[in-house]
C-alpha cells in the first residue's frame, strides 16, 4: 500500500489517499511514484503533479522502523509540502518557532522542552507546555 | 468576561481556483444541466460535476474544518428578468433528515443575484444579498430561505446546485 497527499498549486495539504500496490508499479513490477501519479489523475481527477508520495513510518525526518525516511513527515491535512527541501510541513504551532529542514520539525527557539521531569511529576501528569507570551517551557498538571 | 459562541450562520464564498488547465468546463455542466431539465431527471455525474463538488470539499474541510458529504445535485436554468420562487431546503418538518448546507455555484451566469434571508436574534427576517458570476461559489446554511434574481437580458443563466451535511 502506498500513500499519497493530494496538494494544491499553493502546496497546501488537501488530502491523503491510499493506493494500492499494483496501482503504482509499472510493467517490471517495479514501484514508481509517477505511476501512482498518473493513477490518481485518472481516477480522482486531479493533476498528477499535484500527488506527491509520502510514507506512512516517516515522522520528524526519520523511519520508525529504522529505514530511509521519505519527505520529512507522513502528510495530513493542513501540512505545506516543501518543494524545495522536499518535505512535508506540520503547521506552525507558534508564532516564534522555527523550522528545521532537516528534521522537518519545528523547534522552540530555546529549544525542545527540558526532559527534567521526576517519576513522581510523569505518574501527576505534569508536562511541559510552551509559553509564548514569556518564551519559556512552563511546567503545568 | 467571556463570550461562547453557540451557533453561527456563516456564508462560504469564493471563486473555484482550480489548477491550471484543469478549470471547471462550464460548458460541459451547462450541457448536463440543459439535458437533466429537458428529460427532467437528476444531473447525470460527470469528471467536471465531481471536480467541483471534490474542491469544495477538499477546500471547506481544509480551511474550516468542516466535512461535507453531498446530497443531492441539480441544475436550475433561469430566464431573463426571471425570479426564483422562495427556495428553501429543508423541511421544518424533517429536520433530522435535511442537509446542513445549500452551495450555489455560477456555470453561466449574468446579473445573477441571491437573496438569503436570516434572523439575527429579535432582528428577523434581515437579508443578504450576494452576487453570484461564473466560476463563484456561495454556501451557506440550508434554514436560510433565499431567492435567486436573474437580470441579464438576452441570455440564459445556468446555476449548479449542491446540498450537503457535515459529520
Amino acid at each position: 500500500m502506498a500513500n499519497f497527499a493530494k496538494i494544491s498549486e499553493t502546496n497546501e495539504v488537501l488530502n491523503v489517499v491510499h493506493v494500492d500496490d499494483k496501482d503504482t508499479t509499472n510493467g517490471k513490477g517495479v514501484e514508481e511514484e509517477a505511476v501512482g501519479q498518473q493513477f490518481l489523475e485518472k481516477s480522482l481527477n486531479w493533476p498528477a503533479h499535484l500527488w506527491i508520495k509520502t510514507s506512512l513510518n516517516t515522522r520528524a525526518g526519520a523511519h520508525r522502523q529504522g529505514g530511509t525516511p521519505l519527505r520529512g513527515n507522513y502528510a495530513g491535512i493542513g501540512f505545506t509540502w516543501d518543494s524545495v527541501n522536499e518535505i512535508f510541513i506540520a503547521p506552525k504551532p507558534y508564532p516564534s518557532w522555527v523550522l528545521n529542514t532537516t528534521d522537518a520539525r519545528w523547534h522552540s527557539p530555546i529549544g525542545d522542552a527540558p526532559k527534567d521531569l521526576t517519576a513522581e511529576e510523569i505518574a501527576d501528569g505534569t508536562i511541559y507546555n510552551w509559553n509564548e507570551d514569556a518564551g519559556t517551557w512552563d511546567k503545568t498538571t | 468576561m467571556q463570550k461562547k459562541v453557540l451557533t453561527e450562520q456563516a456564508l462560504y464564498h469564493g471563486d473555484v481556483s482550480m489548477p491550471k488547465d484543469w478549470e471547471i468546463d462550464e460548458i460541459d455542466l451547462a450541457h448536463h444541466i440543459l439535458h437533466s431539465t429537458f428529460k427532467d431527471t437528476a444531473v447525470l455525474p460527470s469528471r467536471t460535476l465531481d471536480k467541483l463538488n471534490v474542491y469544495i470539499k477538499d477546500f471547506i474541510n481544509l480551511k474550516y474544518d468542516i466535512r461535507l458529504i453531498e446530497q443531492k445535485l441539480w441544475g436550475n436554468i433561469y430566464k431573463p428578468q426571471q425570479k426564483s420562487n422562495p427556495l428553501l431546503h429543508v423541511d421544518p418538518v424533517d429536520l433530522k433528515n435535511g442537509p446542513d448546507f445549500i452551495l450555489l455555484y455560477g456555470v453561466q451566469v449574468e446579473d445573477c443575484n441571491v437573496r438569503i434571508h436570516y434572523d439575527d436574534n429579535r432582528r428577523k427576517g434581515r437579508s443578504w444579498d450576494m452576487p453570484l458570476t461564473n466560476n463563484k461559489f456561495i454556501m451557506f446554511p440550508s434554514t436560510n430561505m433565499y431567492y435567486i434574481t436573474n437580470d441579464q437580458k438576452d441570455s440564459l443563466n445556468f446555476i449548479q446546485s449542491i446540498t450537503y451535511e457535515y459529520v
